[in-house]
């Protein structure tokens, strides 16, 4: 029945999948703007004959495949890509797959970062203040928290850009990129440490809103299972609240991040376009808004390609955990279905 | 609760405390074992990771970078999507590769005429279809091979090959019949028919080194798109993607060598970060906008370090009205519009004084502006009696002027990373309220303007152009040119039309002149588009550069002198 | 929770409001506006002028009066928020509902279509529709609606499934409830304290995407003033004009602060 039931997910991945990717095909084909006008764009030019530049326009289209009919032309792009050849960019001429691979690590880097702070504060915050809820420090924090959520980040970021970047006020941060100039010339842990110099204000923006949620997550849900009995029970066999909390609350209050995670590979690798703007980190969310200005089909079509297959497989692998864990969905599902 | 992405993915589905509910594992159900989970956070291993980094990070404040002061740093907005010399498209390309790659001519900044560069003198035929140029025989490539003239042949004919992504080059030399070579320093365009701007754009043709490239491979994704090879002051370094590209000094250039040891540009594509950075230090050279310029240093510290200059390149500012709509149909509706937008008080007001008033579509420092023409002054009253002669006034008393029912509304577009567009957009929708003309503004990003503009679908729009020293008015007002040319706004004129034609093939600047200059007045009388204003250019300079000087067309880093030797601090 | 209520309450009475609030025209003889300037209306000669006693919150680059901006602005900010979050609801509750309680080929199309729409870069699909369709108001509310229902629908999916299970839903089938009534008289009411928390926190959501957009150049047309706008113009004048980022700022911050505190006492009842 197990079988059945991975099976029945799996191949129900293929037609989310074409969704995803024929949408944004012809999405983007029917979007204004051409990439191969884009490129001829001559506004400036001398001795521009109307005809002249349509016929260059026209070759640049057969250059990039655009004069066939567009649902040839997404057959053809399925056709290469079961191949793992997404292509040449429009923009540069390099294979998609290497511009992707040069934004990728940084951003993951950028967002594992994130997650590191992000899970040592909001734990130890939502813990403490699940142990007394309600009480001032509680509501203190969640004020707090809330404060800082609501900041839009662009603003944010600039403001701690001007506090402590920009020369003005403090000046203990670098401004801008992941590395400084020169920094080749820096053993290892130099290079690690100035890598990390300049990532501390992007990854402060990044932190600031998720640490608000996560903590009050935490918190709930460590609230709703300190009621529970076996809890009681911990403590009456004379267990510290502490150690119950770490004990026996924590591993049973996690289990909703199961789903949480389950979101996390792709969010992890789709960076962010305001951050990476401000902080001239050139990540996924740069590359993708980039692509996206310039109409340069081919990375922005592997860009989706791998946010679909990376967020299908957590989510295929998300309801597998879950159907294990609880027999009761596998059968909801296969009434369902 | 959702959690903030900024556009990244993490979403809470809001299920998740429904799932948890039903698990019998959350419930707590005795008999079932609690099995640690395979997601299952371990505090105890993150702290870890955390504090070790903390620890790293802390320890790398003992390494403090510097940064040589015989270096220029400057800022690009965005990063050039490549540098191959025949394939980029965008002007930060183009500063990049000014400084590596050279042409047969140059132009002069004080003068403003053309001078030699890889090429030491050239020859016109009479007939102005044959331009011969005589190339300079000393010259070498960066990696040491000789330049000849099989250099500019075979970047020629890759130009022509459709294969090679040049749409934008291939269009300017698709009227050339052929190139020869004469021999190994002398080649010959032949033309297909004359015209005056053919000297510079045979004179501005790229030139890319032969012995690099192999029969077979592919041009666009050349290596040397990636690190260009030219015959410049400045070699090709460094490129550190989506960071900054390094050009240091060319020892064995064949000309008179820059002091200035080395350029690095650094890719910041927020201008208020890009600003923080020159005031921090981490620049020498930035182009101001005018409120930085006039309010934002100002500061003691600012003045201390830095050199203001402005110049005034070859640009102007319009708004286009489209001709086919029957609204700006009538030139008096023209004219009007023009006479509604109060241009001295916004230059004075908005613009810090900085900035003039251009009349037409030519260079105002070139022989083809008439200087005699006054701009349209700032005048409603006169403005409404014209629109009342073209058939508008409020018949209906609702405070908008309409002519046969239909009321006087349009929308304006302008490129949405346009602060001058959006700026002048406000003011002129004001302005039209109180006469009773209602406009609406719409900003789109360059893609969609652009197709919007070749599909001739707009009413007005606000545009920059940067003419080319030696412009050829033709494809902005010839009727030809109207329907899927540069000539957006659709102006026809039968004798503007006749002076353009002749003008094309005048070799003679005064001649010329002669024929622009009375377009240009046909232009004034006609208001095809609103002309706003020629904008300067606003430099601040680190004062650690001597000789600056700030020309027409531009700065001159390498006439520049530096006389400190001190190293500085490097972000 | 009080507070919150306080705040919403009084931004939307602005909102609603507003052309009587800040108008450089007055409708009644008797009242005019208190803030006798009109959002649109520049003053050449009052330039990023800081707060004064003519212009309580300063003017911005072009003349034009904070305050008055910040007055209209309500208006876009808080419809931007429910009616996106409006779309969001209506397209959720009906696809969620059906997949959910009908089950079938209905659960397994629709199903799809939410991971589909789940598993899209959002990012680009806002910036393809707004190319598309042009940056307009509504277009943007839909915009970001239609991004924001696949959650919504997951739970309510979710839910009606699990109800559907129940008691109270077999009885009333058995009494001869069609399906519709059943859906809406008893399984609905069931699900509005979630949906009103997420719909506080969408509404949040929906008011800064507004302003990050705006940022990116994506936001609202120039004449209508939202404070995303606002506060995407005032940044490169940080150092010299304060009050233009402070303002939508602490605008922004406060709105969806009450909205947040909204849904998590929601939550939290």
């Amino acid at each position: 029945m197990m079988k059945q039931y991975v099976l029945k997910r799996f191949f129900l991945l293929l037609p989310t999948f074409l969704g995803i990717t024929g949408l944004t095909f012809f999405m983007l084909q029917l979007a204004p703007g051409d990439p191969a006008a884009l490129k001829a764009q001559s506004f400036t030019e001398l001795l521009a004959d109307p005809q002249q530049t349509e016929a260059v326009v026209t070759e640049t289209q057969k250059l990039y495949g655009l004069e066939k009919p567009l649902s040839l032309q997404y057959l053809l792009w399925l056709k290469r890509i079961v191949l793992f050849d997404f292509g040449e960019s429009y923009r540069d001429h390099r294979p998609v797959m290497a511009k992707i691979a040069e934004a990728l690590p940084i951003t993951l880097l950028l967002n594992a970062l994130t997650l590191l702070v992000i899970f040592v504060i909001a734990f130890p915050l939502g813990a403490y203040n699940a142990l007394k809820p309600n009480s001032f420090h509680d509501r203190v924090s969640a004020l707090f928290l809330f404060l800082l959520y609501s900041l839009p980040s662009f603003w944010f970021a600039l403001l701690l850009i001007v506090l402590f970047a920009g020369g003005d006020y403090l000046n203990l941060f670098p401004l801008i990129g992941i590395f400084s100039d020169g920094a080749e010339r820096l053993p290892w842990y130099g290079r690690i440490g100035n890598l990390l110099w300049h990532l501390i204000l992007p990854v402060i923006v990044l932190s600031v809103a998720n640490i608000a949620f996560l903590s009050r997550f935490v918190r709930a849900s460590l609230v709703e299972v300190m009621k529970k009995e076996y809890i009681r029970t911990a403590y009456a066999k004379g267990l510290s609240p502490f150690q119950v909390m770490v004990k026996h609350a924590f591993k049973n209050a996690l289990l909703p991040l199961v789903t949480l995670f389950g979101s996390l590979l792709p969010a992890l690798l789709s960076g962010s376009v305001i951050v990476e703007q401000i902080f001239s980190i050139p990540g996924m969310g740069r590359l993708s808004f980039e692509s996206v200005l310039a109409r340069d089909y081919p990375v922005i079509m592997g860009i989706t390609v791998m946010t679909a297959t990376l967020m299908l497989i957590s989510y295929f692998v998300t309801d597998i955990v879950y159907g294990f864990l609880d027999p009761r969905l596998r059968l909801h599902e296969r009434r369902g279905l | 609760m959702k959690m903030r992405s900024h556009f990244k993915t993490f979403r809470c589905c809001g299920s998740c405390h429904l799932r948890r509910s039903t698990s019998p594992l959350a419930r707590g159900a005795p008999g079932i074992q609690r099995r640690r989970h395979p997601d299952y956070v371990d505090f105890k291993m993150t702290s870890k990771i955390f504090f070790t980094l903390l620890f790293l990070l802390l320890t790398s404040c003992t390494y403090r970078l510097e940064r040589d002061a015989r270096e220029l740093v400057m800022h690009l907005a965005a990063e050039p999507a490549t540098l191959n010399l025949l394939t980029y498209s965008d002007h930060y390309g183009a500063q990049v590769l000014g400084n590596i790659y050279e042409r047969l001519i140059d132009v002069d900044a004080k003068t403003l005429t053309f001078t030699p560069k890889l090429a030491t003198h050239w020859e016109i035929s009479a007939d102005g279809k044959t331009i011969t140029f005589f190339l300079r025989e000393n010259i070498r490539w960066h990696d040491g091979f000789p330049f000849t003239a099989d250099d500019v042949i075979f970047t020629f004919e890759r130009i022509l090959d459709p294969a090679v992504d040049a749409p934008r080059l291939r269009q300017q030399y698709l009227d050339v019949e052929k190139l020869e070579k004469i021999n190994d320093y002398t080649i010959q365009f032949h033309y297909k028919r004359p015209y005056f701007g053919a000297f510079f754009t045979a004179g501005a043709l790229p030139v890319l080194p032969k012995h690099v490239f192999k029969a077979g491979e592919n041009f666009n994704a050349h290596e040397i798109g990636r690190s260009p090879i030219g015959t410049g002051p400045y070699r090709f370094v460094s490129w550190e993607k989506g960071r900054s590209l390094r050009l240091v000094r060319h020892e064995e250039y064949w000309d008179h060598k820059p002091q200035i040891k080395g350029i690095v540009f650094n890719i910041i594509p927020n201008g208020t970060v890009a600003f923080q950075f020159l005031k921090k230090g981490g620049l020498d050279l930035f182009e101001l906008s005018p409120m930085q310029w006039e309010k934002q240093s100002s500061s003691h510290s600012f003045q201390e370090r830095f050199r203001k200059y402005h110049y005034f390149p070859p640009n102007f500012s319009f708004i286009a009205w489209n001709m086919r709509r029957p609204l700006f149909a009538d030139k008096r509706v023209r004219q009007a519009m023009t006479m509604l937008l109060d241009r001295s008080s916004i230059i004075e007001k908005q613009l810090g004084g900085l900035g003039k008033i251009v009349t037409g579509s030519a260079y105002p420092l070139s022989k083809d502006y008439d200087t005699s023409i006054e701009p349209l002054p700032y005048n409603p009253e006169r403005a409404i009696a014209l629109l009342r002669e073209a058939g508008f006034d409020d018949h209906d008393g609702d405070g908008l002027l309409d002519r046969e029912g239909v009321v006087f509304e349009f929308t304006y577009l302008y490129p949405n990373n346009s602060n001058f567009g959006k700026k002048i957009g406000l003011l002129l929708q004001r302005q039209l309220q109180n006469v009773g003309i209602r406009m609406h503004l719409e900003q789109l990003e360059w893609a969609t303007l652009l197709s919007r503009m070749q599909k001739r679908d707009f009413d007005a729009l606000s545009l920059s152009w940067i003419p080319p020293l030696q412009a050829d008015p033709f494809q902005l007002w010839h009727s030809s040119q109207a329907d899927r040319g540069s000539n957006i706004s659709g102006f026809r004129h039968a004798e503007v039309d006749r002076l353009l034609e002749e003008g094309r093939t005048l070799f003679d600047e005064d001649e010329r002149a002669k024929r622009y200059q009375k377009v240009h007045r046909l232009l004034y009388e006609e208001q095809p588009v609103l002309f706003l204003f020629q904008m300067p250019t606003l430099a601040a300079v680190s004062k650690r550069f001597e000789n600056v000087q700030a020309y027409p067309l531009g700065l001159k880093p390498r006439e520049w002198t530096i006389e400190s030797t001190a190293m500085l601090k490097a972000w | 929770m009080k507070v919150s209520v306080i705040i919403l309450l009084l931004m939307t009475l602005t909102a609603l409001a507003a052309p009587f609030l800040a108008n450089d025209r007055s409708f009644s003889s008797l009242l005019s506006p208190p803030i006798p300037y009109h959002p649109n209306s520049t003053d050449s000669d009052a330039i990023l002028t800081p707060p004064n006693r003519s212009h309580l919150l300063g003017t911005d680059d072009i003349g034009r009066d904070v305050l008055a901006q910040l007055i209209w602005g309500t208006r876009i900010s808080l419809s931007v928020g429910l009616v996106a979050m409006s779309i969001a609801l209506t397209l959720g509750i009906f696809l969620g509902g059906i997949a959910g309680y009908f089950g079938g080929i209905w659960d397994l199309l629709i199903s799809r279509l939410i991971e589909i729409f789940s598993c899209f870069p959002t990012f680009f699909f806002i910036l393809a529709l707004l190319s598309f369709v042009g940056p307009s108001l509504l277009n943007l509310m839909i915009v970001i609606g239609g991004t924001s229902w696949p959650g919504i629908a997951r739970l309510v999916r979710a839910e009606f499934f699990r109800l559907r299970e129940e008691e109270f839903v077999k009885a009333a089938s058995a009494l001869g409830a069609g399906s519709f009534r059943i859906l809406f008289r008893h399984l609905l009411p069931n699900i509005v304290r979630p949906l009103v928390v997420i719909a506080s926190f969408g509404i949040a959501a929906a008011i800064l995407g507004e302003a990050s957009l705006s940022f990116l150049g994506f936001g609202v047309r120039p004449e209508d003033p939202s404070w995303g706008s606002l506060l995407a113009s005032g940044e490169a004048y940080w150092d010299v004009a304060w009050w233009l980022t402070l303002a939508p700022g602490s605008a922004i911050f406060l709105t969806v602060t009450a909205f947040n505190l909204l849904g998590e006492s929601f939550r939290n009842r």
